[in-house]
């Protein structure tokens, strides 16, 4: 395999792997403030992408409104599921929450598959899909697309985090009776990284919903996604962006390689073995913190 | 044995009767009567069990925390009754709980620790002034307050926690235990600042200690509570002559043999 194929093979899975770590930002906004993976992740990224094919097709927005709206719609469906499903599971074994998440999940999972069906639907964002070279590596335009949105979207949370409401946020993360002890609206707090995890699931699901067309599938993007928050820490936005990087490029390098050996199929396999063993070995991931413990 | 001074405008804080329940079940406080006049410093004494932080949290709002709740009494501050509105309600009101073992962000830097406790209510401008107020009080904090506060000295966490707490604006500042696990000489400089906060702001003070010796010394008065009741409370020169109190408290807080607790809970309810 020559230098070129192999770069073009690392550049494209990089930028399929900023994706994930687009989709594991949201895992990681609401593993701050709460401490549970939501497991609805992926079924609230399907669900933005079939709000915006709804407004678009169905009421004929144009498709920039349709977005911005499903963005306004996203952000309170978020807040009303943390109000009315998880508060009242505060101070519940993690557990419970955990499996309240998967609720969620087989219950959006199920309403979309009765209102929208089976069928897959395009997003049709408009984004050509001729050919870009970068030298002598060939770019796929959406993903290189989707990359920005989501380096924007990196920059964008990472400054709010240094604002009085974000550092509000990562005091919640650190000590929730502490932050009680102060005058920290903890609920609040909570509410907020569960609109802002639904806003983070629209960009993922119009960006995923286009690379690979919107249906119930759109949903099992939580298993790549998961596997990038581990790996990143599960409460780093720094550790998911590395992390999902990471991801990309050894998948996409190392199925090159593999599936010749084994005939198809080693993608799920690397994904999987990169899981395990993060949990094995690194259960902190690469960026999460550990409990500061001073000598 | 009723203190002599004469509350002028009526107390800050007063607990009527209070009762406490963790779990439906477990009584932690059997009906504690306690007053805090404005701009006192007050002192809540007893050993380990006793239910000083449980009073405490009671008067926070903490206590929901912990499945807790106030089942019989009332809590007034400055002359209304608080009931059970929620812990950060509490704290716009003026309450402020400093909660046991410290508990600074660990993850924050000093700084970012006590931006979060500023009411959002305050300008920039005046976050930056009472920042900086609280870096004239614990300059130690000031020359640290860019690295991690998880990776400050124990003093250092107790400055910035009780720093944290003022950054909320509070009126009725309470302290669990601050003393616990510092060098004595760490103590007096921060209950020196305590005081010292306390005679230039007026701010009323509710000092919860195993430290007998160190709070009474600062404090005017205070309670003893044993096994979720108040069994004792006077002026703080005539506890520390009380020759129970000498005997069992005067310690330090050292842990004390079985044998002496069990003696002196025998005595206690001989006492009371
Ligand atoms: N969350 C809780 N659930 C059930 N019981 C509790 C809880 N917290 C405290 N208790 C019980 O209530 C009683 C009073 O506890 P509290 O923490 O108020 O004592 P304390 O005087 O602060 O003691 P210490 O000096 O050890 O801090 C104890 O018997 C304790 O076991
Ligand atoms: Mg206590």
């Amino acid at each position: 395999m020559d230098i070129a194929y192999l770069s073009e093979l690392a550049v494209n899975g990089a930028l399929t792997g900023l994706l994930y770590s687009l989709f594991a930002l949201g895992l990681v906004l609401i593993y701050k403030s709460s401490s549970v993976p939501n497991l609805a992740q992926g079924a609230l990224t399907m669900l933005a992408a079939y709000v915006v094919l709804a407004l678009s097709r169905q009421l004929g927005f144009p498709l920039w409104l349709a977005i911005a709206a499903t963005t306004i719609i996203m952000f309170f469906a978020g807040l009303g599921v943390e109000k009315v499903a998880l508060r009242r599971m505060a101070g519940r074994p993690i557990v419970m929450i955990l499996m309240m998440t998967l609720g969620l999940d087989i219950f959006i999972r199920g309403s979309t598959l009765a209102v929208w069906g089976g069928t897959s639907r395009s997003m049709e964002l408009g984004i050509s899909y001729d050919p870009l070279f970068l030298g002598p590596i060939l770019l796929s335009r959406i993903n290189l697309a989707g990359a920005g949105v989501a380096i924007a979207l990196f920059v964008a949370f990472l400054l709010f985090f240094r604002t009085r409401h974000g550092i509000r946020l990562r005091a919640i993360s650190d000590d929730y009776i502490a932050s009680w002890s102060i005058g920290i609206s903890v609920e609040h707090g909570v509410a907020l990284s569960w609109g802002m995890a639904s806003v983070v699931a629209v960009a993922s699901g119009v960006i995923w919903g286009e690379i690979q067309g919107v249906d119930q599938s759109l949903s099992q993007l939580l298993l790549k996604g998961l596997t990038v928050a581990v790996l990143g820490g599960l409460d780093s936005i720094a550790g998911a962006i590395l992390a999902g990087i990471f991801l990309g490029v050894v998948e996409n390098v190392g199925s090159s390689y593999l599936d010749s050996i084994v005939g198809g199929g080693s993608r799920d396999l690397i994904v999987a073995a990169v899981l395990i063993f993060t949990v094995m070995l690194r259960p902190h991931g690469l960026f999460g913190r550990h409990d500061i413990e001073r000598v | 044995m009723k203190p002599e001074d004469v509350h002028k405008s009526g107390p800050i804080l007063s607990m009527n009767s209070v009762e406490v329940l963790y779990n439906s079940v477990m009584l932690a406080i059997k009906g504690v009567s306690i007053e805090v006049p404005h701009g006192g410093m007050v002192a809540l004494l007893g050993s380990n069990g006793a239910g000083k932080s449980t009073t405490l949290k009671a008067i926070s709002g903490l206590l929901t925390a912990e499945r807790g709740k106030v089942s019989r009494g009332e809590i007034r501050f400055d002359g209304n009754v608080i009931g059970d509105s929620l812990p950060q309600e509490r704290v716009e009101l003026g309450i402020c709980h400093v909660i046991e073992g410290r508990r600074v962000f660990e993850h924050l830097t000093p700084d970012e620790n006590l931006e979060a406790a500023a009411p959002m209510s305050l300008s920039r401008g005046r976050v930056a002034s009472e920042k900086a107020r609280i870096y004239d009080y614990f300059p130690r904090l000031g020359e640290r307050k860019t690295s991690l506060a998880g990776y400050l000295s124990g003093g250092e966490q107790q400055m910035l926690a009780i720093g944290r707490a003022l950054m909320t604006q509070p009126r009725l500042l309470m302290l669990d235990e601050p003393s616990l696990g510092l060098a004595p000489f760490l103590v007096a400089e921060i209950f020196e600042i305590i005081k010292r906060i306390n005679r230039d702001h007026g701010l009323s003070v509710l000092l919860v200690e195993q430290n007998a010796l160190a709070a009474l010394d600062i404090v005017s008065h205070g309670y003893l509570i044993e096994n979720g009741r108040v069994v004792m409370h006077d002026t703080a020169e005539r506890l520390k002559a009380n020759s129970d109190i000498q005997e069992f408290y005067l310690g330090g807080g050292q842990a004390r043999s079985f044998h002496d607790i069990k003696h002196y809970r025998r005595r206690k309810r001989w006492l009371s």
